[in-house]
């Protein structure tokens, strides 16, 4: 399962998504802006208050990195 | 052999790609992605002929206008340029997914990134409410006093794109004004969230898991004072991206390439380079997209003479 966590303006976040979109992987969106429970959520699985994370199966990634995204989604 | 190999897809890169796909020239462009330094401004609004844009969608653009070109252009993107060998005749341009080019002529428009404070606690807090992309994570700050660390224009964009957000916004400035444009400086100065304080040269980053505040001195005064904070941006400018030619060409200082500003030529013949790479004195989108032009011509009267 992905989860990512964004903001509205995140430009970062928007390549993820499109990236996700291109390449057919299904995932849910947060936004921890409006969402306070998945900002605490994204802040304690990542350890940091940076947007984009992206939860790939237990796996997180802190912002868009497409190499470690693409890493992620092999295991 | 290509004939140029074009590094960056920036305003820069993306102007001399459609340039050069135009002069029918064997052209490959290499970027890690499109839109350069703008992708995460909020707004630009000085991008001639458009009024208004997001950064993001200024990329697009870019992209968009460069592929409309694809069968004259190979664009390589999402690799990262780092190396250029001299060869007998030409030089090699090799890429970090181990991809090596041949090519006649090398332009460079790699552009620049952020420059770090150099500060204690910079390293550990990184993400823990220092940031450094204020469009990014702005909301994230929602009631919060952060502290903006430095007055050029990137700083003052920062100021307001934590405006909607932040409850109090501290701007520090190492010098004693501040330098982005005027229009922007008289918003923020209006705005009573946000305090400019100048002659501020911040010390050292402390928090414990998150950040609690910097120390700073007042460099008028001399005194050396805590501030409370629960979030810090540095917007203190750029470092050029030119390490994969700095064995190579006459770079200043700043690691800046030295060029010829009637022709862009860099000081090895072959290497041209514009935009934030060059020592061009002004950083802006439009004259990296008219300096790239200018190096594109330039290129093409050297090649027609090989």
């Amino acid at each position: 399962m992905v989860k990512i966590y964004t903001t509205p303006s995140c430009v970062y976040c928007k390549q993820a998504k499109e990236y996700f979109q291109k390449n057919g992987v299904e995932y849910t969106e947060v936004d921890v802006v409006r969402d306070e429970a998945a900002r605490d959520e994204m802040i304690k699985k990542s350890g940091q208050m940076g947007v984009p994370v992206i939860d790939i199966n237990g796996q997180i990634v802190i912002g868009f990195n497409q190499k470690q995204v693409e890493k992620a989604l092999k295991k | 052999m290509y004939d140029l190999i074009i590094i960056g897809a920036g305003p820069g890169g993306v102007a001399a790609g459609i340039y050069a796909a135009r002069k029918k020239i064997k052209v490959a462009l290499i970027a890690e992605s499109f839109g350069g330094q703008s992708l995460v401004s909020a707004d630009v609004q000085n991008w001639i002929g458009t009024k208004s844009v997001s950064g993001y969608d200024f990329g697009k653009m870019l992209e968009e206008h460069l592929k409309a070109y694809k069968d004259d252009i190979e664009i390589i993107e999402g690799e990262r340029v780092n190396g250029v060998e001299k060869l007998d005749s030409g030089f090699k341009v090799k890429t970090n997914a181990g991809k090596a080019l041949e090519t006649k002529a090398v332009l460079v428009l790699s552009g620049s990134r952020r420059r770090k404070l150099g500060v204690p606690g910079e390293k550990e807090l990184d993400g823990r409410g220092l940031a450094y992309c204020s469009i990014c994570d702005a909301p994230l700050f929602g009631g919060k006093d952060v502290a903006v660390i430095g007055g050029g224009n990137a700083g003052l964009e920062a100021v307001l794109d934590l405006d909607p957000y932040a409850k109090k916004i501290y701007l520090l400035e190492y010098s004693d004004s501040l330098k982005g444009d005027p229009v922007t400086q008289e918003k923020i100065k209006k705005n009573s969230k946000v305090e400019v304080w100048t002659n501020i040269k911040t010390t050292e980053i402390f928090g414990d898991k998150f950040v609690e505040g910097i120390k700073y001195e007042d460099l008028k005064t001399g005194d050396k004072k805590e501030l409370k904070l629960g979030g810090v941006f540095v917007e203190i400018g750029a470092i050029p991206n030119t390490e994969f030619v700095k064995d190579l060409v006459a770079t200043n200082k700043y690691g800046e390439i030295v060029v010829d500003h009637k022709t862009q030529r860099a000081s090895v013949e072959g290497i041209w380079a514009a935009g934030d790479a060059s020592d061009v004195l002004y950083k802006q989108n439009n004259i990296s997209a008219g300096d790239a032009i200018k190096a594109v011509l330039n290129i093409y009267d050297y090649l027609s003479k090989l």
